[in-house]
């Protein structure tokens, strides 16, 4: 409708023609004007237009919310039934009590944990609705909207923005003759740029491989400049640290026992179906016993040295005292139990290098491995039968 | 220069016809609104857009230069000077004076709260652009044109969407030889478009063509200035009128 009586809007270009149509208005012979006033419909000032764009989103959101309404209702009249079949106050039932009872009347083996079955409250059920990115004239808030994807490119616009800041600033700086601090330098080593996945997620919006690709090359851009370490804090939003799964727990404080010695037990030391505890103690002559035997418990070779490696490897072989206690499984199970808990042990009593040295060579790290079970129909737990077609 | 003197005759012509259409104003007032109104769609030239700029300021900015003329859209023709060391010249005074009829366009759907989109293809220039849609408050597609956003647009946006009601080109082309696909949706959809042509492009699909330069950034500089300012004009009308309590949609 605008457009419609913009058409009519009088083009400066044509001076006589419209002075004519002015002059005849005033004169009051006004077939101009009354032509005006029949196409288009008088509307009162005073009301509120709705554009259809925020008329259909409202409905929308209605439907919505009625929708979420109802399943909000059974959700609480499901969580009274559970509660009185559990034989509980439905008042004091919290999300903890409905998910043991869940778990207790459907019991699943399904390995999939989304696959199992659940009753959670509606709003974590049904994924959040996109609000509305217009005001009520059909106005989108965001000046890059109607590209698609606006927080996409207004990240690349903000780069832009940065890179043309950045650029100036060293212009400046370069007529003053100052150099840029090498000291002050940005350092990405130990970061990298955040993957397709959560950078979606961060901008709330699919974006293509190419698309990613693109913001990469901008961002790599952006931090080739000298002076980008001004803008660290833009360029760090879309890192992340390169080792962020490498996490060693912090080593226990030891304890002291009655004679002054500093000591520590592990529990549950496992591998294969071997389980053991190990008592630690500092300072120590290098004693070892093993369920009341001394290193000889073990009959092998093999076995006495995996049990002394993360000793040798620590250099702390004849300085601690070693008390274990293991069973089950054999001797290369129990061997493997105790060398993983005397590893996790000692890291208390090393400094933080020797424990990452110790990370890296796969001291600290639990052997979960457990023997497969026979299949009936087969040998074993791979090995066929032999079988001959004829 | 010529048609310039004739144009300030003119606004002389013109303001003695606001003052009689004022004192008729004040003998009608129930009547102010709807004659506001007719004043604002009636008048040549409400915003005063016509001095925004000079033919001058057109030249300083290398609004004349053309592409190659090897280059050249015969539909360019009416809009050229001549041909100088192998490079078109556009005829400034005819640029004028369809800049200010875009101007004019541009500063009227302003005012009635229209949205206004600006367009533009090429790494160059496209931050000026985007910047200058946001300081207006207005928007920007400087990006790569997925097909259907005019044209299918429901189903892009996943709800009904309003169109922008106004296109403003900065330029036509994708690269040198393919047309901007907006240019033809914004056309099948209805919405009035500006546009810069330059002279390898095809005007006829452009509602307010204006022969120009347009890819110098001085030039497409000048162009962000003026259609930002007319942009202004037009919506600090609207709020002046608004508060008033006379402006009628």
């Amino acid at each position: 409708m605008i457009l419609r009586q913009i058409m009519r809007v009088v083009h400066p270009l044509r001076p006589v023609t419209l002075q004519k149509n002015i002059l005849a208005g005033i004169n009051g012979s006004d077939s101009y004007s009354t032509e005006i006033k029949d196409s288009v419909p008088q509307e009162e000032p005073t009301k509120k237009n709705i554009s259809k764009a925020m008329k259909a989103y409202l409905e929308r959101a209605k439907e919505h919310e009625d929708f979420m309404q109802k399943q909000r209702e059974e959700f609480q009249i499901g969580k009274r039934h559970l509660a009185n079949m559990m034989g509980e106050d439905p008042e004091t039932f919290t999300q903890d009590d409905i998910d043991h009872a869940i778990e207790y009347l459907f019991p699943s083996g399904l390995y999939e944990k989304k696959a199992r079955p659940l009753m959670k409250p509606p709003e974590e059920v049904f994924p959040q609705r996109k609000a509305a990115e217009f005001d009520e004239s059909g106005r989108p808030y965001h000046f890059l909207f109607y590209t698609g994807k606006p927080n996409y490119y207004q990240v690349l616009h903000d780069i832009s923005h940065h890179l043309i800041e950045l650029n100036k600033f060293e212009d400046s700086m370069i007529r003053k003759k100052i150099q840029p601090d090498p000291n002050l330098a940005l350092d990405l080593s130990g970061y990298q740029w955040i993957d397709k996945e959560s950078l979606e997620e961060k901008l709330v919006e699919t974006i293509g491989d190419k698309d990613y690709e693109y913001f990469i090359n901008c961002f790599v851009r952006l931090t080739a400049v000298p002076y980008a370490y001004k803008i660290k804090d833009f360029i760090f939003e879309y890192t992340e640290p390169l080792l962020n799964q490498v996490q060693t727990y912090d080593a226990v404080k030891p304890h002291i026992d009655s004679d002054g010695k500093q000591f520590i037990t592990v529990y549950e030391c496992p591998r294969k179906a071997a389980r053991g505890d190990v008592t630690i103690r500092f300072p120590g002559t290098g004693k070892i016993t093993i369920n009341n035997q001394g290193i000889t418990y073990f009959e092998d070779v093999q076995s006495r040295e995996q049990l002394l490696f993360p000793l040798i490897f620590t250099d702390m072989l004849n300085k601690v005292d070693i008390e274990c206690n293991v069973s089950g499984g054999g001797p290369s199970g129990q061997a493997g139990a105790l060398r993983w808990g005397i590893a996790w042990g000692l890291r208390s009593f090393v400094d933080q290098d020797i424990i990452e040295k110790m990370r890296i060579a796969g001291l600290l790290t639990k052997d979960y491995r457990t023997r497969e079970r026979k299949k009936p129909g087969q040998w074993g737990a791979r090995r066929k039968f032999t079988w001959k077609k004829r | 220069m010529l048609k310039r003197i004739s144009k300030t005759s003119f606004i002389n012509l013109r303001s003695i016809c606001l003052s009689a259409s004022h004192r008729q104003q004040q003998l009608e007032q129930e009547n102010a609104p709807k004659k506001l109104r007719e004043e604002v769609l009636l008048h040549p030239d409400y915003f005063k857009v016509h001095n925004l700029f000079t033919v001058k300021d057109l030249f300083d900015a290398r609004v004349h230069f053309g592409h190659r003329d090897g280059s050249l859209d015969e539909r360019m023709l009416p809009y050229i000077y001549g041909s100088r060391l192998g490079h078109i010249i556009f005829d400034l005074d005819k640029t004028a004076e369809y800049l200010r009829k875009a101007l004019n366009v541009t500063a009227h759907i302003a005012y009635r709260d229209g949205v206004i989109i600006f367009f533009q293809r090429g790494a160059q220039n496209a931050y000026l652009v985007e910047k200058t849609a946001k300081e207006c408050g207005e928007f920007a597609h400087t990006r790569f044109w997925r097909g259907g956003i005019f044209t299918n647009a429901t189903k892009q946006f996943g709800c009904v969407t309003r169109l922008p009601d106004l296109c403003i080109f900065f330029n036509t082309l994708n690269n040198v030889l393919i047309q901007h696909t907006a240019v033809r949706d914004a056309a099948k959809m209805l919405i009035a478009t500006i546009g810069i042509v330059d002279s390898n492009c095809n005007p006829n699909l452009i509602t307010y063509p204006v022969p120009g330069n347009d890819d110098s950034p001085a030039s497409m500089e000048l162009y962000c200035k003026l259609f930002k300012a007319a942009i202004f004009r037009g919506k600090e009308k609207r709020k002046e009128h608004i508060e008033q309590n006379i402006y009628l949609v």
